[in-house]
């Protein structure tokens, strides 16, 4: 069971998912060695495309890459010739020439790792393609919860914040549901959107949504340039009704309910200093977490590229 | 060519969907007889037409040419064979060219082209505004006295409304209409799909249907208050359709038009963000798909025009938000419409000629071509047995933008004959 990319989580089966999340176990424990490298790449070339900025992301896949002993390139795309005006069909082509095994691309257009997948022989890595998908987020919550609730049928996850816009939280809904986990949305009503999937249970009341009794809060970060386009009032006014305010939060603790954040965090707006040192809080999990499962994506995927 | 006579054809016309079996004579550019078994003069060029369909040629009212400005895409010589092939014999172009169509002086430049590169018919319509910018108005009175009678800011709608209502008020004093691209900016974000489960699974901020229905409703009540004669341009909607049917209730002097990809496709048909289903307005749900077929069959619709929006290769193959909007229809219209509608008598011959042929004709002022004796020549020839594939070898348009690209469809147009000449034959 393998493929040769990875560009969402919806084409994923439930069984791919777990088969990842088993690997990236293993992966996981090589951490606490003091040699944290396995050879399984070995002379594979992986090439990390940003272009958009990113920290994380980029970092982890990176370490992940290095960790199963694959050469890592990181093509400068602000250095590059894109910013001279070569399109991206122009770069897919040099691309090619390059004879690379991995492409790990990131992009604001929504579709352009399927494009790159459909004229490459490399395996492709989305890694976040504007508000559409971004799969190893998704697989690094999914193996945190599950490391949290080793049962996960029926289960609940609550996403608040900027559902319209992410793709975390998109990815994410999406395999929770395939693992069981039951999802609602919270949010105002301006950035959750209304044609999402019916089995999703949509909240815009902070109350009603900790009535459903999540067993994880999972807070998205406000993005703060939409708020040129008015989606709500003020950060002061989403504060209020959607962030885990002091009050709020001794509400969560007192419940039991657990905390997870893709990164990274606006303290103040989507969450009070507090949760940070929470000790439910899963966001730093999450972050080690995700060289686990990048890892297991990449030992999962089988490049089309020769071999010999 | 002297005479030619077509043999054994069954001869279709708007008034009805029956097929009328005859030969046809046809003697320098004229019919002058139909009837059994009518003797071929001599020299005359004799069609055997058993089985196959007379009827007269396709009007076509939304097309783009791209010629001035953008030949890569399409010229006024290849776009003028494209509709050949398909069965068009007489085409309204849109004055998005570049520069814009939008003073007498781009009209005469339009028309010396056509005169030059073009064996049918070519005819266009003018802006509303200098340069399609919404500020000022185009010089209009020089476009109508060349024979414009269509204005448009197709591509955009024109958002001051003042403007608007000034130009209606002005222009509806002359012999010509308004034609509306109904799109609310604002709410339209990046003008790739349609606001729905499609572009909250591909992650795209899609176009909300409300976006093209206030536009409409506030174009044609804004005609209606000022006497304008207006015409809405590709509508997409159940809603869109249900609007003009309310407005032509209370009426309004408003026409509308369908396109067949409107009818034939949906949002889903974008799959994995394949750019062929791009356009605007955008495809939108089966449920409207069901709504424009009715609205077509009941007459909400009083024409049927593609938006033949030809594009490169190269700017379709950008990423979906980016690639830019439309797909070619001149060449696959009649022959999908007959697949998907006439085969399976979801309509008759009768609505094609109508919708197609004769009323776009009449809304263009000019006269519908029915195939009668004293008629001009101005029909074609379709086989409902033979088989088209869209190949880009079959197709004359420089682009080849369609989703039915290399498909198969039923149907084959066999002979387009206009006036004395013989446009095609296959």
């Amino acid at each position: 069971m393998t493929r040769k990319d990875l560009l969402d989580i919806e084409s994923l089966s439930r069984e791919e998912i777990e088969l990842l999340l088993d690997q990236a176990g293993p992966f996981k424990d090589l951490f606490t060695r003091s040699v944290k490298k396995v050879p399984a790449l070995k002379g594979k070339s992986v090439l990390t495309l940003f272009y958009e900025p990113s920290t994380r992301t980029l970092s982890s896949f990176e370490v992940a890459a290095k960790r199963l002993s694959a050469d890592v390139t990181n093509f400068d795309v602000p250095h590059s010739s894109v910013v001279k005006g070569e399109t991206i069909k122009d770069t897919i082509d040099t691309l090619q020439a390059m004879r690379t095994d991995y492409i790990i691309v990131r992009n604001k257009m929504p579709g352009l790792p399927q494009m790159i997948a459909r004229e490459t022989k490399a395996c492709v890595v989305n890694a976040g393609d504007g508000a559409h998908a971004h799969p190893t987020q998704a697989l690094l919550d999914g193996f945190t919860f599950r490391e949290v609730f080793p049962e996960l049928t029926g289960k609940k996850i609550l996403i608040v914040g900027d559902i319209l816009h992410s793709r975390v939280a998109r990815s994410t809904s999406t395999l929770m549901r395939k693992l069981g986990v039951e999802v609602a949305w919270l949010g105002p009503g301006s950035l959750v959107p209304k044609h999402g999937p019916k089995e999703i249970e949509r909240f815009t009341n902070y109350e009603e949504a900790m009535r459903w009794a999540p067993d994880c809060i999972y807070l998205l970060r406000v993005q703060m340039e939409r708020q040129s386009v008015q989606y709500f009032p003020s950060l002061r006014e989403y504060t209020k009704l959607y962030g885990v305010t002091p009050e709020r939060f001794k509400r969560i603790a007192d419940q039991g309910t657990y905390i997870m954040h893709p990164g990274p965090v606006n303290r103040g707006v989507e969450l009070c200093d507090a949760v940070m040192d929470y000790d439910r809080s899963l966001i730093n999990q999450q972050v080690e977490n995700g060289i686990a499962a990048r890892m297991a994506v990449l030992y999962w995927l089988k490049p089309d590229t020769p071999t010999s | 060519m002297a005479s030619l006579l077509i043999q054994n054809a069954r001869i279709a016309c708007e008034e009805n969907d029956d097929l009328t079996p005859a030969d046809v004579l046809v003697e320098n550019g004229t019919i002058t007889q139909i009837g059994d078994q009518l003797q071929a003069p001599e020299g005359a060029k004799v069609i055997d037409a058993s089985n196959k369909i007379l009827m007269p040629a396709m009007f076509d009212t939304h097309i783009h040419m791209r010629e001035p400005g953008q030949e890569a895409k399409e010229t006024i010589k290849s776009g003028s064979e494209a509709a050949i092939n398909g069965g068009v014999t007489g085409v309204v172009l849109m004055p998005n060219t570049s520069p814009a169509i939008d003073s007498a002086a781009m009209v005469r430049t339009i028309y010396d082209i056509a005169k030059r590169d073009a064996r049918i018919p070519v005819y266009t319509s003018g802006c509303i505004t200098k340069g399609r910018e919404g500020k000022e108005l185009a010089g209009i009175d020089g476009m109508l006295k060349l024979g414009v009678k269509m204005l448009t800011d197709d591509g955009d709608a024109v958002p001051d409304l003042l403007l608007l209502k000034h130009a209606m008020e002005y222009a509806s004093e002359f012999d010509c209409f308004f034609a509306s691209h109904c799109e609310v900016l604002e709410l339209s974000g990046p003008r790739a799909l349609n606001e729905g489960v499609v572009s909250h699974r591909l992650g795209i901020q899609g176009t909300p249907a409300c976006s093209e229905e206030i536009c409409m409703d506030r174009d044609i009540r804004l005609a209606h208050a000022t006497g304008a004669r207006l015409h809405i341009q590709h509508v997409s909607s159940k809603i869109g359709m249900e609007t003009i049917r309310w407005w032509k209730q209370m009426g309004a002097k408003v026409t509308a038009e369908v396109s067949p990809h409107h009818l034939l496709f949906n949002e889903e048909d974008i799959g994995d963000y394949d750019t062929h289903y791009k356009m605007n307005p955008p495809l939108r749900t089966a449920e409207d798909n069901k709504a424009l077929l009715e609205g077509l069959k009941e007459g909400v619709f009083d024409i049927i025009a593609t938006d033949h929006a030809p594009h490169t290769p190269f700017e379709k193959s950008q990423d979906f938000v980016n690639a830019p909007n439309g797909i070619t229809g001149l060449e696959t219209s009649l022959i999908s419409l007959f697949h998907y509608f006439v085969k399976t008598n979801e309509f008759g011959w009768g609505l094609i000629v109508n919708r197609y042929s004769a009323q776009p004709r009449r809304m263009m002022g000019l006269d519908p071509v029915p195939i009668t004796e004293g008629g001009k020549a101005d029909f074609l020839l379709f086989d409902p047995e033979g088989q088209t594939t869209f190949s880009s070898d079959y197709m004359q348009s420089l682009s080849k933008n369609t989703p039915f690209l290399d498909k198969t469809l039923d149907g084959s147009i066999d002979l387009v004959v206009l006036g004395d000449e013989v446009l095609l034959e296959r």
